[in-house]
């Protein structure tokens, strides 16, 4: 009764999403993770509370503008050198960046900030608009597309994506859950009747390792899996290689050897290839980016761990 | 996958010649037009039109190229161009006289011309100064008009208003080939012979009408005869293969045009040649091949039973007849090369489709033009598939696979709305089934159909954004003062959103009936100086009623318009009603005042519109039915214009006129700044989009788009990431296919990233070969100007 009252908090929901599982797809993703990895590619997405985002190519400049400025309680707005306009060379803008230690996230210039230089990336939404926003899309989902309920980490917020899944579930459409494993097992269990698929996510099969590079073990991932496959659950396997660090041909073929002990259950292997594509996202959040040695793979590099897969007689794809 | 293979030797050579030789303009056709009008002066005109053509063919000079085996020429030289001064040739002498014409570069079709010819061209201009068709129109264009013009909503100018040939059409290719020429001139003769001393009251048009048909197909049997002497000729000095080439290019030759086609290779070079006559007429821009896989596919399904010839060597064929019209381009104006550019023509190509009765007509050959356009990443001819719900899945995977590599071709037509929509208009259910596609998006019967888009002389285009701005200021356009429309009020003292609505109705009403006003007055002149008996001679209905097609003797007839700035007015409307009256964030006069100053100094507020203000193609139902508003005003306007020869169809495109347009519009009340493009087609503003593709091809479904007769543009581009490999093509498919099932008619897309354009602006001996589309038409990328090459930078990459 009033689920669909229930209140997310999420950073976004993208239309035509085609990498989040079969067909064309709505993702929600929601906000807040409990990993910390360090090759994630979209930061804003790892904290539950709103962080003020800045993208300086938006700013118009305070000789035009300046209303950040006006509005900060706390003196966090500092300007930076100008510089030349992109429209008109002969014309110096100053912009804004954001002094951290200062700023408290209040959010006080970002609602007055209309170029959107200065934004909050998350918002509340309820069920029933979320669910409302995804069933616009209805007509291009045909039978394989639908939801994706994704993150950060989309069992973070178990009743609100719970609630979606199960409306949109009821609705005709499918769902699949993009998820760590990383949440207590009743809630993935709660999961199983209103999920077609789970999008599942193996890192790294040495726990010590695991921990160093996403900051949890591993064991309660595993055993999540094994229990979603044992309890009716469908698994999308989703490995990301990051080379140096999970891309080693010995984990690889531990993760391969562990997605066959999952069975029928596992219905593709994805074999993600790293990428740095999600660097501007923490330059907008002044958050350094750790992976600063690591190259993205190439084709062999990656086909090598492709075929390990195939050879184990898994169903896997690159992606 | 869908896989295309290499080409052959001779197929790389010739494509390489094509790509790197000059564009070189001479007078000799100029000179000849010259000769015969002067010659045939007191000929009524549609007998000096066919015997101008005739002393063209006979005294031309004809070149056959090296290792070619279709032939016809525009030119002297190797790519080489000319310009039909019978039409008008101001612009040429304006452009010479103020060296325009020698500061443009390869982005604006730069053509090489020698001083002989300049002095020839400079001997000629007294003449078709006092006689061409602008000249005619020019002066008819009442004083008054000047005053309408000011308004910046049509596309007519002070001057040079018939430069351009009427063009948009499809000929009777099918006829020719099938029928041959000397079949059509019996006919012609034995329609004059039964009217020998019985010309009654209405029949002298007839009478003169079928002695210029006569002379038409005189006029190229000829010079295919000739085409085929000069093979002989060369066959003599030629050796091994080759000679065989030529000696059989020569018996071909010597029969097609007269007789009907043998082979598929008759065929190939029957449409071509037809083509080259006609665009020695004066025609070249938009005159398409139409369903060429239908009408050819006979013939090469002989050849290959027979063993004539083999797949691989019919393959080759069409590259060469591809390359061969690529290589086609009739010399034209500055102002004309930034509306187009990219030395396109428009020769469209149709392929797919249903059959007559409505069951799926894709053969061999459809696959085979893919396969031509995609291996020779040639931009020309543009390709246009006809999908309905039974297109093969082979069809969309080679024509998805074709255009991730050549942008835009081809683009997707969709079957299951234009063939109701042609019967809607007329069209009868078998003809509406066998329609082609023309010049951009444009739907027509084919070989029945004279839908003249713009009217004589292409006056197609409307700027829309420029309609607003004029309604929002009492009738004035601000950039010049002048009251052009008639009294709207002013923004800042309107009081509530509809009264925005009504002027913006008003000032379409007003400019339309000057549209339809012209357009009508045009058709009379051209109907009177410029009959096109060249193309009469196989449209359907013209031979049949004795009448030409510009007089309106095809068996069908209209004339299309394009309207530019979908985007921009549905967000223009949007921001004035968000802004003003829903959230007041602003007053009516703060809001107009900010707009007037050129959003200089309202920086805060102009980021609000951009930012803040919800705009087409993003979601909010209410803007895109705002937009779709817009646009059926001006619709139901412009297709209840009275008009002579048939209908008059509105339409929503833009080829790339919204930069040039854009350029001469100040700024508009969607936050976009004075100079800057307008909206393309029905595609959201760009960068506008933020929400992905969806949202903009529903908003696209809300247009009423079975209204636009003339077709409408959906324009994307897409990340390549977005669409790798056999998962995201079917992906795209299905994207695509939800689209028409939800009405949409038209879409085309390109499959690439802006940081690649990017690298290709700075590295342009990169990216020679990288084919994108604009518009209504795909051109090599690092051969369009700047302003053009940001624009589709600009445009938001689907992810």
């Amino acid at each position: 009764m009033g689920e669909e009252k229930i209140v997310g908090h999420i950073y976004d929901i993208q239309g035509y999403s085609v990498h989040d599982g079969p067909g064309i797809r709505t993702t929600v993703y929601v906000k807040g993770c409990p990993l910390r990895c360090l090759w994630c590619h979209s930061p804003e997405s790892q904290t539950f509370t709103d962080e003020l985002a800045c993208m300086p190519l938006r700013c118009v400049g305070i000789e035009s503008c300046g209303a950040c400025l006006r509005v900060c309680p706390k003196d966090a707005i500092v300007l930076r050198e100008p510089e030349k306009s992109l429209l008109d060379d002969s014309v110096y803008l100053t912009k804004v960046r954001i002094d951290r230690e200062k700023c408290d996230n209040c959010m006080a210039c970002a609602r007055v900030c209309a170029a959107e230089a200065l934004f909050c990336d998350g918002y509340d939404i309820t069920v029933e608009d979320a669910f409302r926003r995804v069933m616009k899309d209805k007509l291009f989902y045909k039978e394989d597309g639908g939801v994706t309920i994704s993150g950060g980490e989309a069992m973070c917020q178990p009743e609100f994506t719970y609630a979606l899944a199960k409306m949109c579930k009821d609705a005709g459409i499918t769902v699949c859950i993009d998820t760590t494993g990383h949440c207590r097992w009743e809630l993935l269990e709660k999961m199983i009747p209103v999920t077609d698929l789970f999008l599942y996510d193996l890192k790294h099969m040495d726990s010590g390792k695991h921990r160093h590079f996403t900051g949890v073990g591993n064991e309660l991932i595993l055993e999540n899996a094994r229990r979603l496959a044992a309890g009716g659950g469908k698994l999308q396997i989703r490995i990301p290689v990051i080379p140096k660090l999970n891309g080693g041909l010995d984990n690889i073929r531990a993760t391969a050897r562990f997605c066959k002990e999952l069975g029928d259950a596992v219905t593709l292997v994805q074999v993600l290839p790293y990428h740095r594509m999600g660097i501007p996202k923490y330059q907008r959040l002044d958050r350094p980016y750790r992976l600063t040695n690591i190259d993205q793979p190439d084709d062999t590099y990656m086909n090598e761990r492709l075929q390990i897969m195939l050879d184990a007689g898994l169903k896997a794809q690159l992606h | 996958m869908y896989q295309f293979k290499p080409v052959t030797a001779r197929v790389a050579a010739l494509r390489e010649r094509y790509r790197t030789a000059p564009v070189i303009l001479d007078s000799e056709h100029a000179r000849l037009v010259t000769e015969a009008y002067q010659k045939y002066s007191h000929d009524v005109a549609i007998l000096k039109r066919a015997k101008m053509l005739y002393y063209v063919c006979e005294n031309r000079t004809l070149r056959v190229e090296d290792q070619e085996l279709i032939v016809g020429n525009l030119g002297l030289n190797y790519r080489g161009t000319s310009v039909s001064p019978d039409y008008g040739m101001g612009w040429l002498i304006d452009e010479l006289d103020t060296g325009l014409f020698d500061k443009r570069d390869k982005q604006l079709e730069h053509m090489e011309l020698s001083e002989e010819d300049r002095k020839v061209f400079r001997e000629i201009w007294p003449f078709w100064k006092e006689n061409s068709a602008s000249t005619f129109v020019d002066k008819a264009i009442p004083p008054i008009f000047a005053d309408v013009l000011a308004g910046g909503v049509l596309s007519y100018r002070e001057k040079g208003n018939a430069d351009m040939p009427t063009g948009h059409f499809n000929a009777n290719y099918k006829k020719l080939v099938d029928r041959g020429l000397s079949s059509i001139r019996r006919e012609a003769q034995e329609k004059l012979d039964a009217m020998m001393g019985k010309i009654g009251a209405n029949d002298p048009p007839k009478f003169f009408f079928y002695q210029a048909v006569i002379i038409c197909c005189d006029a190229m049997i000829l010079l295919a005869k000739r085409y085929a002497a000069a093979c002989l000729e060369k066959a003599q000095t030629a050796e091994g293969n080759r000679k065989e080439e030529l000696l059989m290019m020569a018996d071909s030759l010597n029969r097609i045009m007269e007789q009907p086609c043998r082979t598929f290779h008759d065929a190939v070079q029957a449409c071509y040649l037809y083509q080259i006559v006609l665009a020695l007429d004066g025609s070249l821009h938009g005159i398409s091949f139409g369903r060429f896989d239908q009408y050819c596919w006979p013939y090469l399904k002989a050849d290959l039973k027979e063993g004539r010839i083999t797949e691989d060597e019919a393959q080759e064929l069409i590259d060469c007849f591809f390359l061969k019209i690529s290589d086609m381009f009739k010399g034209r104006s500055h102002h004309v090369s930034m509306g187009g550019g990219g030395y396109t023509s428009g020769q469209q190509m149709s392929l797919g489709g249903v059959d007559s009765q409505g069951n799926d007509a894709t053969n061999p050959l459809s696959y085979m033009l893919l396969e031509a356009s995609a291996r020779l990443k040639l931009h020309t001819p543009p390709l246009s598939l006809r999908v309905h719900k039974n297109t093969p899945e082979k069809l969309w995977e080679a024509a998805t696979e074709c255009t991730k590599q050549v942008g835009g071709i081809p683009t997707f037509q969709n079957d299951d709305v234009i063939i109701p929509m042609m019967v809607e208009s007329g069209y009868s259910l078998e003809d509406a089934r066998d329609y082609c596609i023309i010049g951009c998006v444009e739907p027509a019967g084919s070989g029945n159909d004279f839908p003249a888009c713009g009217g004589p002389h292409a006056k197609c285009y409307i700027n829309m954004a420029n309609c607003l701005i004029v309604a929002l200021n009492d009738g004035v356009n601000p950039t010049n003062g002048i009251q052009s429309g008639p009294h709207t009020g002013k923004l800042s003292e309107m009081t509530d959103f509809s009264q925005v609505l009504d002027a913006f109705r008003k000032q379409v009403d007003y400019y339309m009936d000057w549209k339809i006003s012209l357009t009508n007055m045009m058709e009379f002149i051209t109907q009177n100086v410029m009959p096109l008996p060249v193309l009469s001679v196989t449209l359907d209905g013209c031979m049949e009623s004795g009448i030409d097609c510009t007089s309106g003797g095809a068996k069908y007839n209209g004339c299309g318009s394009a309207s530019v700035g979908t985007g921009t007015v549905g967000n223009s409307l949007a921001a004035i009603k968000w802004a003003v009256f829903d959230e007041k964030i602003c007053t009516a006069r703060e809001f107009h005042e900010a707009w007037m100053a050129g959003w200089v100094g309202h920086e805060e507020l102009r980021q609000t519109l951009i930012h803040k203000a919800p705009h087409y193609g993003n979601g909010e139902e209410w803007v895109d039915e705002l937009a779709s508003w817009a646009m059926e005003v001006y619709a139901q306007k412009y297709n209840s214009g009275e008009f002579r020869r048939g209908h008059m169809k509105a339409g929503l495109f833009s080829v790339s006129g919204h930069i040039p347009m854009g350029k001469s519009t100040m700024a508009t009340p969607d936050g976009r700044l004075g100079g800057t493009p307008l909206s393309d087609g029905i595609s959201p503003s760009q960068a506008t989009d933020k929400f992905g593709p969806i949202p903009i091809l529903q908003a696209a479904s809300k247009l009423k788009q079975s209204h636009d007769y003339n077709g409408t543009l959906l324009n994307m581009k897409f990340h390549p990431k977005s669409v790798e490999g056999d998962e995201g093509r079917e992906k795209l498919i299905r994207l695509v296919q939800t689209y028409f099932e939800q009405g949409g008619m038209h879409i085309q897309y390109n499959v690439i990233g802006s940081d690649t354009l990017r690298d290709a602006q700075k590295h342009p001996d990169q990216y020679r070969d990288l084919v994108i589309r604009i518009a209504g038409f795909s051109a090599y990328f690092v051969e369009l100007y700047k302003e053009l090459q940001d624009d589709l930078i600009s445009r938001t990459d689907q992810q």
